[in-house]
């Protein structure tokens, strides 16, 4: 026996384990359960409030909360299986607890996947002894547009309140009152608003706190939980959709501990709804001479795009969005490069296998004593999750650094280093400065870079993995391929598309692509794809299509596409797979990938990364950084759900920036640069840089480079 | 800066280890200049500790001498615990809702004056015990009850 | 008449000012508790076995010998004084800070000395206004004076929340936060006020330091009803007596010599029913038990609490059941929602109780009530739960009959004659905020 074991009686059942360990754990390490409420460990340390896991501890007088008490050697823990007295206590704490609980199961929406429901059936009192006034408040009441409250349901476990509070540390979600008129509220009528809002209805063991999506949609054994991940974002969290006669009623999360410890954001738990999208195309779309836009079908659609790729001579370029499976985007690769020899594509930002050396798990963030984070694009814009990683490795003592200090880095065992901005060549230059500062090799010491794609990198992997052959850029565009909203959506491409001969756009809605393009192809969504993605760590995952699609997806009609041209292109993912991984995954099989996916190292990290070259920043006023907006985009905008959350007309100055010009926070402020200028609200934000201001891109107007605010 | 602003700023300096330990004394503050916490209070209060102000508002609740509605210029809190109550606490308090016109935890037409009936204020021994604005008044009869009043309302 | 030591100097008009509390032989002992060790001075307070005044009756000494050494710990120590005084029947500590306010902040340096803490806090009631002022008048005069030396000593103000006397929500409190316990381990002694070594001390606990080292440990341990109850109480006499006040008097007196030769007896024309011992929180005594001296021990062995040293006198007048009724509605207020027994059981209670008022309870709404009680007691997170339940309890067990007419008759026995008939509870001034919010 190790010495930093105890020994523990659970039940008179002997165990051994470290000193310190939690009953709930010593317990169910003898093979054991003691029912919880409020017990969440990802919550932080343990409260002891809702009085289920009593126990009862030779030696000590009073039963005991089995969350709060640790393994001490030699201790004697009686559950409510063999202690009469814990069983009594269980049992009365269940009988408190549905006093006033409403006996509404049948029309609750938890029912059947319910705590609180399991708990009363396994160790409750069958019947109430309470014939009283039971506590009553007007329900349900939506706390936000995304989530309703029903007070009456709620056990009081605090799980909520301390997510919002520690965890996603927006301190909204609070209780109001004292005692027996204790509810969770939000500040007057403020909808609960933030990134991370739709994780208290997961954390909630009981039916009060629900996604409105939700709201009588489905029942429990109604429903398939298709375990995937989410393409919202380059973190790509591992997330469970719920779906009930063929569709997606609602993303849960599933915990993966090194990549989201079980939180997702809100957009990825609630943007779903795009799938069902009023303007979602569900048939090609051809333009038509005189006539504008018609709907044709597959085949003939088929044959249109056979003609348009033949007509461009091998003068196409793909714009691409980075939300491609790595399938698809072979797939694209194999077709264009081989079958036609085209190999122009671009991607939203620069990609590059620099930080392959550097590569650490996110869960590692938590455990790093230096965070330096760098590009000034709010995190939580981008990869929301990476910020609750950041916010726990402060919360554990770690210094969160937005500006670079070298003495910092060296001198701690372990330093992350995190570009998310602009300016990053894909991760080389974050690269060069770990290199710099000798963080290769070193055990807890990694790097990251917050793409702005979901898959960037993967869809990179597999373009290269098409062909070797290189050509030339041709001086006309003869075909440009839009792929996917994304693309569709960039003002860039569709300066490409004024050049352009013709365009084939692949889109999932009618606003984006319909208009512009000659042949419009009904895109598909993360939700409804089998594939791969590589997220920000280089963690490469398994998406599995959790509904069908309209129509075929990407990877059937390219398939279909390139046998015209010649190139063999698998219309299954296992297959398609394969040929990438032979080329660049080791030669991992799909099947090998995993639900629950590692963090696989592959061959041939870059030893040696050279420092692009930095930008020039300019002279004078404040630096810009216009960002994306994590609540923006195709999918964003066709929730309903989700609109309260858009960002507001606002923008953020450090505290410094703002006293030098006698800002202050809420006022109402001019932004100007070259002769645009934009009115605004300022926001102080005391964690902002000296020097920088910023703006979500949709509220930024013209305004480009440095600036000027004034009041 | 504010003058409420500043007073914040001073008491904050009593907890140099934290400045959310500051949150009661600046609530307190914050009800003196506004009279009850009003929203506007509340935001006050969580600019000036950088905390939010559903969590200012959420600690304000939890404590009985908070006033998250308006109340009365004048605050009579009657103690109606037991000690008192064995000396007819009840009489008083009756005493004060007649000559108020309103019952504990209401406030005149007027905005004038506010009644509230409260726990034990640690005047066992002089029952009944009457805070006055916030004033300690001890061995209260009802007979003294309306004296209490018109000195209020000539205030 | 016994040695007065807490409130000594103030017995007739209150000793606030710095060189009539000096005269009297103030702030010696700080000086001479300055010029010995730490660990001396806190082996005095072991010696002299001064126990917590509180409620909790745990010896001071040990409780301070428990607080690591500076040198072994990288945090600072902090000394919390408890003066959120709240328990209905309970105001000596008022008393105190409002006649010997220096002597207070005496036994906080001396108590600071001996936990080597440079950080002292003082929690005092937001009701308390005036004995703010007491207080906060002394400080300034000890600190203009140069007496606090290094040492910060702050008067914190509560806000109106009975549970911030336990001692860890009142920790909570003191950082800004709602007011609710936390669950233990970890002690305060090792993590408490910010995570810190903490050393909480009622107020009557923390005076006594000065008087303890003044009259010498030894001497000290004699006083009272040694070995546990040393030394003098400040004893809260309140209720239908015909003197009620605070009385300082050593532990061992009966609470019959307490009620009738300190206080003159029962309120004319009256009979005593029960007493309110120890406070609200505990068992109710009967007549049979007056006899029984005021020290932990002796009441202890029938089942009673000294607590915070209330004796409150409950006459024939009253009925029992709308007492322990007040009692819940008291607690139902003050829980702090914090645990599902504490929170849901006082509600509850307070349900039950009415309906017995009311006569509307049947027998077996009784069995229900102390069920209830049996399901608080032992079970909550921290004991406000079993402050509610066990008076409660006390009471059917112990006026069975009382509560039996109740059902018997249809309705309270005593028509509306009863002392605290229709007695107002402030738990219902907010039944309305619940919805509102």
């Amino acid at each position: 026996m190790s010495a930093d074991l105890v020994r523990v009686t659970v039940d008179e059942r002997e165990v051994h384990v470290p000193k310190g360990t939690g009953i709930v754990e010593t317990a169910l390490a003898a093979g054991i359960e003691i029912p919880v409420f409020c017990y969440e460990p990802r919550l932080g340390p343990p409260v002891g409030a809702c009085r289920m896991c009593l126990v009862e501890v030779d030696g000590m007088p009073k039963l005991q909360a089995g969350c709060t008490l640790t393994a001490q050697d030699g201790m004697v823990v009686r559950t409510a299986r063999t202690s009469q007295q814990a069983a009594v206590g269980q049992n009365a704490t269940l009988e408190f607890m549905l006093v006033s609980h409403p006996l509404d199961c049948p029309v609750c929406d938890k029912g059947g996947e319910c705590p609180l429901q399991d708990l009363t059936f396994r160790y409750g009192p069958g019947n109430t002894r309470m014939r009283f006034e039971k506590t009553t408040f007007e329900k349900p009441i939506t706390i936000s547009p995304a989530i309703s409250l029903d007070r009456e349901r709620c056990i009081l476990c605090y799980r909520c309140t301390r997510f919002s509070e520690s965890i996603s540390e927006d301190g909204q979600l609070v209780f109001a009152n004292r005692g027996a008129l204790s509810v969770v509220t939000t500040f007057e009528d403020e909808p609960y608003t933030g990134p991370f809002t739709g994780n208290v209805t997961e954390l909630c063991p009981v039916g009060a706190l629900l996604p409105t999506q939700y709201r009588f949609e489905a029942r429990p054994w109604e429903i398939v939980n298709v375990p995937t991940v989410c393409g919202m974002c380059p973190v790509g969290c591992n997330t469970n959709a719920t779906v009930r006669e063929g569709k997606v009623k609602r993303i849960l999360s599933r915990n993966h501990p090194e990549i989201d410890e079980g939180w997702i954001c809100d957009k990825g738990r609630f943007g779903f709804t795009h799938l069902r999208s009023a303007d979602r195309i569900v048939d090609p779309i051809k333009r038509v001479r005189l006539r504008g836009f018609e709907p044709v079908s597959w085949p003939d659609a088929l044959d249109e795009a056979e003609r348009l790729l033949r007509a461009a001579e091998g003068r196409i370029v793909v714009a691409l969005s980075g939300s491609e499976t790595v399938e698809h985007a072979y797939a694209l690769a194999k077709l264009l490069r081989r079958g036609l020899h085209s190999h122009q594509a671009t991607l939203p930002e620069p990609i590059s296998h620099a930080l392959d050396a550097y590569r650490l798990p996110l869960s590692a963030i938590r455990d790093a004593q230096v965070v330096v984070v760098l590009g000034d694009v709010p995190v939580e814009q981008r990869a929301p999750i990476v910020d609750l990683w950041i916010k726990a490795a402060r919360r554990n003592g770690a210094k969160v650094l937005t500006e670079l200090d070298e003495d910092a880095v060296r001198g701690a065992d372990r330093a992350v280093l995190i570009w998310c901005g602009p300016g990053g060549d894909g991760g080389a230059r974050v690269a060069a400065l770990a290199e710099r500062l000798g963080l290769a090799g070193k055990d807890g010491c990694g790097a990251f870079t917050i793409p702005a794609t979901p898959n960037g990198r993967g869809v990179a992997d597999a373009w290269a993995a098409a062909s070797d052959e290189e050509a030339p850029d041709a001086e006309t565009i003869g075909l440009l391929i839009v792929s996917g909203d994304e693309a569709a959506g960039d003002p860039n491409v569709r300066a490409l598309a004024e050049r352009a001969e013709s365009v084939l756009a692949v889109s999932m809605f009618h606003g984006l692509a319909v208009g512009w393009a000659d042949l419009v192809l009904p895109g598909t969504s993360y939700l409804e794809r089998d594939g791969t993605y590589v997220n920000l760590e280089g963690r490469l995952q398994r998406l599995r299509r959790a509904t069908s699609p309209p129509g075929p997806d990407e990877l059937e009609w390219i398939s279909q596409l390139a046998s015209r041209f010649g190139v063999e292109v698998a219309p299954y993912a296992a297959s398609v797979f394969a040929e990438v991984s032979a080329a660049c995954y080791g030669g991992l099989s799909f099947g090998e990938v995993g639900e629950q996916a590692p963090l696989r190292v592959y061959a041939g990290a870059p030893a040696h990364v050279e420092a692009p070259p930095a930008a020039e920043p300019a002279a004078g006023g404040l630096r810009l950084v216009s960002y994306k907006p994590l609540f923006s985009g195709p999918a964003v905008e066709r929730v309903p759900e989700l609109q309260f959350q858009r960002p507001q007309a606002e923008v953020e100055l450090s505290r410094e920036d703002a006293q030098a010009r006698g800002i202050a926070n809420g006022q109402e402020v001019r932004v100007s640069s070259n002769g645009t200028s934009v009115s605004l609200r300022a926001r102080v934000n005391k964690n902002l840089r000296h020097g920088v201001v910023r703006i979500a891109s949709e509220h930024a107007g013209g305004l480009l480079g440095n600036v000027e605010v004034s009041a | 800066m504010s003058e409420l602003r500043d007073e914040i700023e001073q008491v904050r300096r009593d907890y140099p280890a934290a400045a959310h330990s500051a949150v009661l004394p600046a609530l307190r503050l914050a009800q003196e200049h506004y009279g009850w916490l009003s929203r506007e209070a509340f935001e006050e209060v969580a600019d000036a500790l950088d905390l939010t102000p559903a969590y200012c508002m959420s600690v304000a609740s939890f404590y009985d001498m908070f006033h998250l509605k308006p109340v009365g210029r004048h605050m009579v809190e009657v103690c109606t615990n037991v000690c008192c109550g064995l000396v007819n606490a009840q009489a008083v308090l009756e005493a004060f809702e007649s000559e108020l016109g309103v019952g504990p935890g209401e406030t005149t037409a007027d905005g004038e004056i506010t009644l509230r009936a409260v726990e034990c204020l640690g005047g066992c021994s002089t029952p009944t015990v009457v805070a006055v604005d916030r004033r300690y008044r001890q061995s209260v009869t009802p007979e003294q009850v309306p004296g209490i009043v018109e000195e209020l309302r000539r205030v | 008449m016994s040695e007065v030591l807490v409130l000594a100097g103030a017995e007739e008009s209150p000793l606030r000012d710095l060189a009539a509390y000096r005269e009297a032989g103030g702030y010696l002992q700080l000086e001479r508790a300055r010029a010995m060790s730490p660990q001396a001075v806190t082996q005095e307070l072991i010696e002299s076995n001064l126990r917590g005044r509180g409620g909790a009756f745990f010896p001071m000494g040990r409780k301070a010998s428990f607080i690591p050494t500076p040198d072994k710990v990288a945090k600072p120590i902090y000394l919390t004084v408890n003066a959120d005084e709240s328990e209905p029947g309970t105001f000596k500590d008022r008393e105190i800070m409002l006649r010997v306010p220096h002597r207070v902040i005496e036994g906080c340096l001396i108590a600071a000395h001996a936990i080597q803490s440079k950080h002292v806090y003082i929690y005092v009631r937001g009701e308390y206004l005036a004995e703010y002022e007491s207080l906060q008048a002394a400080l300034g005069q000890a600190r203009d004076a140069g007496i606090l030396a290094d040492v910060a000593i702050v008067i914190h103000r509560g806000a109106g929340a009975y549970i911030c006397g336990e001692e860890t929500a009142l920790l909570e409190s003191l950082e800004g936060k709602r007011g609710q316990p936390r669950s233990k381990p970890p002690f305060p002694a090792i993590s408490g006020l910010y995570a810190s070594p903490t050393l909480i001390n009622n107020i009557e606990t923390i005076t006594t330091v000065p008087k303890v080292l003044e009259v010498g440990p030894a001497a000290y341990a004699e006083i009272g009803a040694p070995p546990d109850s040393t030394g003098t109480r400040v004893f809260c006499l309140s209720g239908n007596v015909k003197r009620p006040g605070a009385y300082e008097l050593p532990h061992g007196i009966t609470v019959r010599h307490l009620i009738e030769e300190v206080g003159g007896g029962v309120t004319e024309g009256r009979t005593l029913k029960a007493v309110m011992m120890g406070g609200s929180s505990f068992p109710v005594m009967t007549p049979g038990d007056l006899d029984t001296k005021l020290d932990a021990d002796s009441l202890g062995k029938k089942g009673y609490f000294i607590g915070s040293g209330v004796v409150s006198v409950v006459d024939d007048k009253t009925c029992i059941v709308q007492f322990a009724l007040r009692i819940a509605q008291f607690y139902m207020h003050e829980s702090c929602g914090k645990c599902t027994p504490c929170r849901v059981g006082t509600r509850w209670l307070v349900q039950l109780l009415r309906a017995v008022e009311a006569g509307t309870a049947s027998e077996q709404d009784l069995e229900v009530l102390l069920d209830v009680c049996d399901r608080i007691i032992g079970k909550c997170l921290c004991v406000l739960g079993d402050s509610a339940a066990m008076p409660v309890a006390s009471c059917v067990t112990k006026f069975r009959d009382e509560f039996a007419a109740h059902l018997a008759q249809g309705g309270c026995p005593f028509g509306h004659d009863s002392t605290l008939d229709g007695l107002f509870a402030p738990v219902d001034q907010h039944a309305h905020v619940a919805v509102e919010v």
